[in-house]
């Protein structure tokens, strides 16, 4: 294989398809600024997909949950021997994703001998204000891509699309987006044209959207947490009544 | 990290993985060392009884060598974890190091466990530290003896326990002492227990508390030379946290100046 360049590149293309066609399965975690800090959602049927990564930082991820699971470990374990080593101001999610983890996922993705890994994450910092929030969004061949205010990851990009029109525009409070951000997620969900919503997300069918998304509700576990931005911890959210 | 590989932490142990990694924190063997050729730089008067809303928790500021004032704004009572609270009394060196251990381990086990670490967990962890420093301490330098307060997860309510130099670690019922200064204090702590507020000491309003242990620091440093006392003049007032169920407050600054000048000095 390594004699001939093709042949490397052709097994890196399938490789991309192979990780692109198992993250299908996956829906959507939806990240954004909001008054009190950081607000993750998402909906699992299994295992959750938000997790605390170090002091002002978490992480949401898709994929499979061995591979999550891995870098999970490798964020948490770098952050906290940097922080013990120097100070929790010097960690940061930048150096976090550029410096740690995006070179290993690059690796991994191009070693094309061993097993891929299925994985695509958005990491978040909560600043002092919302101005100094960083998002990132992190793909399994180790490219990183800031964003701002927000972040999205899905299955794939159109879907990404759909759901970063649905997000709030302004600075809202937790409770003020939560709803919104939950509308997001139903629409980035593989069955949302049954569930009377158009391509932009856009309600078509108000019954036939209250009885699917009460479906999809009881179907799965919400994933709701807040990274509080005065004490740098993530908080559960619950479900709000009203959802 | 690859698919496969085996996952570092997995135990949610920081204390393995910083020895794993870093080393950096292990019991030095320090050779020839010992008692009288450093002069190690000391503390302290801390303090901890149970009142109506949790746990008081307060310490002076001063830090000594000798009969030198090495410092007067020493932070005793440090945070943990939003949970917890370590009062330290003999090398803050060590103590200090042993806080940022703890806070870590704690945040570290929460993060990659998913869950808080078990009362009895975090008590050993503490044991575990001061059983490392040991060889220090028994050569003169290094010793900490220190209080650890922290909310039991399963009753939601805060708990004292002191702890001897070698781990060993007991519960504070209704309060604990330690340091130089801790005598006089413990004594009155012990007095009012039993014949001051008919229903105990742990009964005592907030306000109460905060003012109680005011004086008690006062009479502390009045016959201990290692305490330092209210420098108000300096505006250098003892640090004191409230442990409860909604976490860990700190005294403010104002209330303290205003319940020195009104409460303590001024009576």
């Amino acid at each position: 294989m390594f004699d001939e360049p093709y042949r490397w590149v052709d097994a890196i293309n399938q490789r991309r398809d192979y990780i692109e066609e198992q993250l299908k399965r996956s829906s959507p975690v939806v990240a954004v600024t909001v008054d009190e800090g950081i607000l993750l959602v998402s909906f699992f049927r299994q295992t959750s997909k938000i997790f605390e990564v170090y002091d002002r930082m978490a992480m949401g991820a898709i994929g499979h949950p061995a591979d999550i699971e891995l870098i999970r470990m490798a964020a948490i374990n770098t952050a906290h021997l940097e922080g013990f080593a120097r100070s929790s101001k010097d960690v940061s999610i930048r150096r976090l994703t550029m410096f740690t983890i995006s070179p290993k996922l690059k690796s991994a993705f191009e070693d094309v001998m061993s097993s891929p890994m299925i994985y695509r994450g958005i990491f978040v910092q909560a600043g002092e204000s919302p101005k100094e929030d960083c998002f990132l969004v992190l793909d399994f061949d180790g490219q990183v891509q800031p964003t701002k205010s927000s972040a999205v990851i899905s299955n794939t990009e159109d879907v990404s699309d759909r759901i970063r029109k649905l997000l709030p525009s302004t600075m809202l409070s937790s409770k003020e987006a939560l709803p919104l951000l939950i509308h997001a997620c139903l629409s980035g969900s593989s069955d949302f044209e049954d569930m009377g919503i158009d391509t932009d997300g856009k309600i078509l069918d108000a019954d036939l959207y209250r009885q699917k998304k009460e479906q999809f509700l009881s179907e799965r576990e919400p994933d709701i947490q807040l990274l509080g931005r005065q004490n740098g911890l993530m908080t559960r959210l619950p479900l709000p009544d009203n959802a | 990290m690859k698919t496969g590989e085996s996952i570092k932490g997995a135990s949610g142990s920081f204390l393995d993985l910083l020895k794993q990694e870093s080393g950096s924190y292990s019991s030095l063997p320090i050779g020839e060392l010992s008692a009288g050729k450093v002069q190690e730089i000391q503390a302290t008067t801390i303090l901890a009884f149970h009142f109506c809303g949790g746990v008081l928790v307060a310490g002076d500021r001063r830090a000594t060598a000798g009969n030198r004032i090495m410092a007067n704004r020493v932070e005793k009572v440090i945070e943990i974890d939003g949970r917890s609270v370590l009062a330290i009394s003999g090398s803050p060196a060590q103590a200090i190091e042993m806080a940022r251990v703890l806070d870590h381990s704690f945040r570290y086990y929460r993060r990659t466990q998913l869950d808080e670490m078990s009362l009895e967990g975090r008590l050993r962890l503490l044991a575990q530290l001061l059983k490392e420093n040991l060889p220090m301490a028994m050569n003169g330098v290094g010793g900490v003896v220190p209080l650890f307060i922290t909310l039991d997860p399963e009753s939601n309510a805060p708990k004292i326990y002191f702890y001897d130099i070698l781990g060993a670690h007991f519960e504070g019922t209704p309060f604990a002492v330690g340091g130089s200064g801790s005598l006089e204090v413990q004594g009155i702590l012990r007095f009012l227990d039993r014949w001051g507020n008919p229903s105990g000491l742990s009964s005592i309003s907030k306000k109460d508390a905060i003012l109680l242990s005011l004086r008690l620091l006062e009479t502390a440093s009045y016959f201990d030379s290692a305490t330092g006392g209210i420098q108000a003049g300096d505006r250098i007032y003892p640090v004191i946290k409230l442990v409860s169920g909604e976490g860990v407050e700190t005294v403010g600054e104002d209330l303290l100046r205003e319940m020195m000048e009104t409460e303590v000095r001024g009576v």
